[in-house]
């Protein structure tokens, strides 16, 4: 292990929020507003950490652990994906099962955290971010399946870097983690981040009781889950040959994920928020694309 | 003899009277040029008919693209004189159409430039030496006759239209896949683009076709074709298109369009077989679908109300029978070519009685239609006598040929093939001989004044039967002879001549 | 070359999936015209090295009438019978998805059966993409209600059987060509009059409602 492999973590941990800045400024220029400072999730997640967390008597301690387990299982996520074909710390053969499960459990904590709650908008939020990662996660994993089928290689590290952008598969292999991208990331046109309305909302509503330390937490995390699976795409779109001096492909890397970031921004500036129906069906055109991709690897 | 002209003329002279007819100015304009052009090109056809099967000429045309062998010559043969009985009749029924004030001009435009049409684009079918060309004739003919059927626009004939025209559409595609299908099989044989569709070339080469190629040809063909034949299970156009045609489109949809769906199967049989090593790959699909017909016919024929859909499950189980006969193989393509003949004049026969009755009673429901032979004796005994011969009572021709077909079976000893064609004909037997003595017989609640007619339309009727009647008893050395050389072209090795039969 | 019909072919398949997948007969219908750009630009790639005028001909035959001549026929039948959306097809659209990828599936296993192009080459897709562009045309023939579409699925599955023709079998002489272009147009045309008179007869397009003649 080569202490360049920490530069990943290190990096993620202090620019990770620095992307939903990104998104925002695009989207505010879009507008033609100023918007917020690019810095505002720092500054959000700094203020609720000075904060004190208030908690509900009908909620147990799985309310307390859900943010603390989200956020640990995306550090361990951050510790598998390659940054610009550096290898990181953690990676081995096969661990792009465990990040897409790592992002299972980081999930599944949530949700339970949001049912813990007992109020019926957190549970509605709760059973529609099952739904829908259920159709997403099929998506997710073949679309890699079928990378590590053209590579050969089952980790991260080494299978991206690896993978020809230019061949037909990994381009419809990245249109279809794109889709999964903004679903996983509660973005439009699958979640409004900025949504006033509890009714529509997805991910945010499953996070309304948590305050404080546990908010910071939860923002926190959702900035990191949003830098793990940018670097996965980015990775396939800007594949670094390997033994190239470190700061050349990591600085590719991350001017691929501001890219990425502003790409966001553009696409929710452009869209509006689907209807909950047409949803599935989107996240089944992208699971298609996975398995048509996958498909003709196979032949 | 220039017999390059005759085979251009028979395509030509029936395309040329079609483009008349549209712009015919009255009702018996239209219908004599119709007569007229399906009369002489059946005239010059008996001629080129005459050369290849009595003189046993081979004739080419169009640099090898139209052709005439005994196989074109014998179905050109039974084609005529399909065309030629439909035609007269037709002027018989919309005559009285028009009696009735039933039908347009414009109606009869239409019809008559399609009829021609549809004559044309069948004898290219028969003609065409390349396959291409002959998928062509088969998806034209579906097309033209696709207005046909509802030269009278009802909901009900255009539900049939629509379903007639989709599902033979799309079948046909299918066969035009196998026809692809086929030429790539020759590709590694290194013919030019000219050759790779000729049949004859085709079939002299067969041997060094690419054998897994042409299997897969065969079975989309199969399916297209199939489905045009009216081969169950593809068969649910068929009822429906029959019952709402006027009676002579039914007449020449059941008395030849089928046959030449069938004709196009047949063309491919010897050079498939050939291909795959003369194993009978391709026939056991043959006695497949013609078993499966049968059956599926007989198990609808109990239960129909309508006359012309009693006729038209009729016709699945004879397309049924032929193919079977087809697929069996030896003695058994000699019969099924002998049944085709048979089944076509006595359907035709069929569908003239059934259509004019049902002029004569309003409908062609048979509850309303019993008791039919005393209101029309003759078209009474026209119905009653055909229904008998198509379900095989012993003078008729056709029992003859079913009779060859279950010598054939049992010469093969394909057991479970034979019981279930008996058992397929039995129930037809049975089924259909319960419709037909109340049609001839029955009380029916209202009273008809009874119909007498024409010796025109009497000729119709029993011409036919009596040379259903003869052919049972005799059949002339030279029917034989055209049978037998047209059943070789099919079969694969040496004679397929049955030993002492039908004299 | 190779690389260049691969992503024709893939395309092809895509647009394939598109088809099954949406609902709105317009957008389909577009879809429809781009496959058949797609063919007609296809018929000039494969044979780049020998162009000859009767390739042309065929391929700007086929550019004409499937890109353009079919969808405005098929937009007027939109606008005359006021349908915009299949209502309730007998299989649903993501099932229809699913159910083209395995398609995809068996038409690669048939593929690798039909000893035409070397596997692995670009060409290799070919076979399997005509294939499953029949199989997609005749599962929207059997699967959607609405007459147009059924119409559209003919279509398609002439446009696979095209794209079978055209790179596996390039010697067909013209004059097959050029007839088996025109049975296709008059097919379509005929269907297109016999939508007229269905839509003027029964004021819907539901074929399914078409179910009167039966036993």
């Amino acid at each position: 292990m080569q202490i360049t492999s920490f530069i990943n973590i290190i990096l993620g941990l202090l620019l990770a929020p620095l992307l939903l800045g990104i998104i925002n400024k695009t989207k505010a220029s879009f507008a033609g507003r100023t918007g917020q400072p690019l810095l505002q999730a720092y500054y959000d997640i700094i203020k609720q950490l000075q904060k004190g967390a208030v908690y509900s008597k009908t909620t147990s301690w799985i309310f307390r652990a859900g943010p603390v387990v989200g956020l640990s299982a995306v550090l361990v996520a951050l510790a598998i994906v390659p940054v610009g074909g550096i290898a990181a710390p953690l990676a081995f053969s096969g661990d792009l099962l465990l990040l897409a499960y790592l992002l299972g459990v980081m999930r599944f904590f949530t949700v339970l955290a949001a049912l813990d709650t007992g109020s019926s908008f957190e549970g509605m939020g709760a059973s529609r971010e099952v739904l829908f990662s259920a159709i997403a996660e099929p998506a997710f994993l073949i679309g890699l399946a079928a990378i590590a089928r053209e590579t050969g290689i089952m980790s991260l590290s080494h299978m991206l870097p690896a993978a020809h952008f230019f061949s037909p598969e990994v381009v419809l292999v990245v249109a279809s983690l794109l889709v999964v991208f903004l679903c996983e990331n509660a973005r439009i046109p699958f979640d409004d981040p900025n949504t006033h309305l509890e009714l529509t909302m997805i991910h945010e509503v499953m996070v309304l009781d948590h305050s404080g330390p546990d908010f910071a937490f939860i923002l926190y995390s959702s900035a990191l889950k949003l830098w793990v699976l940018g670097l996965v795409i980015v990775g396939l779109i800007f594949p670094s040959p390997a033994g190239s001096f470190w700061p050349a492909p990591v600085s590719t890397a991350i001017c691929g994920l501001i890219l990425l970031a502003i790409i966001v921004g553009i696409i929710e500036s452009l869209m509006a928020r689907l209807r909950l129906l047409r949803i599935p069906q989107l996240l089944v055109a992208a699971g298609s694309l996975s398995a048509f991709a996958f498909i003709l690897i196979l032949r | 003899m220039n017999y390059e002209i005759v085979l251009w003329s028979l395509i030509s002279i029936p395309a040329i009277s079609g483009l008349i007819c549209i712009f015919a100015p009255s009702p018996k304009f239209a219908l004599g040029i119709m007569c007229a052009g399906v009369f002489s090109a059946a005239l010059l056809g008996l001629l080129a008919i005459e050369a290849v099967l009595l003189q046993g000429k081979i004739l080419f045309a169009a640099a090898d693209w139209l052709f005439m062998d005994a196989l074109s010559a014998y179905n050109l043969f039974v084609m005529i004189i399909v065309f030629c009985l439909s035609s007269l009749y037709a002027c018989i029924y919309f005559h009285e159409e028009l009696l009735h004030n039933n039908l347009t001009l414009k109606q009869l435009r239409q019809f008559t430039s399609l009829w021609c049409g549809a004559l044309a684009a069948m004898t290219l079918v028969l003609l065409s030496n390349n396959l291409g060309i002959m998928w062509v004739g088969i998806e034209a003919t579906t097309l033209i006759t696709a207005f046909l059927i509802c030269i009278h626009v009802s909901r009900k004939s255009l539900e049939a239209m629509w379903k007639y025209i989709l599902i033979c559409s799309v079948g046909v595609a299918f066969a035009f896949m196998g026809t692809l299908l086929a030429a790539a099989s020759a590709k590694g044989v290194g013919w030019g683009s000219y050759n790779a569709l000729l049949w004859t070339t085709l079939r002299t080469n067969a041997i060094s076709l690419n054998p897994m190629l042409i299997k897969a040809a065969f079975i989309f063909l199969l399916v297209g074709y199939g489905t045009k034949a009216g081969l169950a299970p593809l068969h649910s156009w068929l009822p429906d298109a029959h019952s709402q045609a006027p009676a002579p489109v039914s007449a020449i949809f059941s008395g030849f369009m089928l046959n030449a769906a069938l004709y196009c199967i047949m063309r491919y049989v010897p050079i498939v077989e050939t291909a795959t090593g003369n194993t009978g790959w391709g026939l056991q699909f043959l006695v497949g679908f013609g078993i499966f017909s049968i059956v599926i016919a007989a198990a609808f024929i109990i239960f129909q109300k309508d006359v012309k859909r009693l006729l038209a499950y009729h016709s699945i189980e004879h397309l049924g029978i032929i193919a079977l006969g087809f697929g069996l193989g030896g003695l058994g393509t000699f019969a099924a070519l002998f049944h085709t003949f048979n089944h076509s004049l006595c359907k035709t026969l069929s569908f003239f009685a059934a259509g004019r009755l049902g002029q004569i009673f309003g409908g062609h429901d048979m509850e309303n239609m019993s008791g039919s032979l005393p209101v029309s004796p003759v078209w009474g005994i026209g119905i009653f006598c055909s229904l008998l011969a198509l379900i095989g009572i012993a003078p008729f021709s056709l029992f003859m040929s079913e009779f060859q077909l279950i010598k054939a079976a049992v010469d093969s000893q394909a057991w479970i093939v034979l019981s279930l064609f008996l058992l397929g004909a039995g129930i037809v037997f049975v089924g259909a001989l319960g419709h037909a003595i109340p049609l001839a017989w029955g009380t029916n609640q209202k009273s008809y004044t009874p119909v007498t007619a024409t010796y025109f339309e009497a000729f119709l009727v029993f011409a036919p039967l009596a040379v259903l009647l003869v052919l049972g008893l005799w059949m002339p050395k030279t029917f034989f002879t055209a049978l037998n050389s047209a059943a070789n072209i099919i079969g694969i090795v040496g004679s397929v001549a049955p030993s002492g039969v039908g004299r | 070359m190779d690389s260049t019909i691969e992503i024709m072919m893939i395309l092809l398949l895509l647009s394939d999936m598109a088809l099954l997948g949406l609902s709105r007969l317009r957008t389909c219908i577009s879809i429809v015209s781009f496959q058949g750009m797609l063919l007609g630009l296809l018929a000039l790639v494969t044979q780049l090295g020998s162009l000859t005028p009767r390739l042309i001909m065929i391929a700007a035959a086929s550019f004409i009438i499937k890109g353009f001549v079919f969808p405005i026929l098929l937009r007027r039948g939109i606008r005359e019978a006021g349908t915009q959306h299949e209502i309730e097809p007998f299989v649903g659209y993501i099932t229809s998805v699913i159910a083209g990828l395995a398609m995809l599936g068996v038409s690669l296993w048939l593929g690798t059966k039909l000893p035409l192009f070397a596997a692995g080459s670009g060409t290799s897709l070919i076979v399997p993409a005509a294939l499953t562009t029949l199989f997609t045309g005749l599962f929207l023939i059997i699967a959607r209600k609405n007459a147009l579409n059924q119409c559209l699925g003919y279509i398609i599955m002439e446009n696979g059987i095209y794209t079978f023709g055209i790179v596996s079998v390039v010697e067909i002489p013209l004059l097959v060509e050029l007839g088996i272009l025109l049975d296709v147009f008059v097919a379509v045309f005929v269907m297109g009059i016999a939508i007229y008179h269905i839509n003027r007869e029964f004021d819907h397009l539901d074929s399914d409602r078409l179910n009167v003649l039966k036993g």
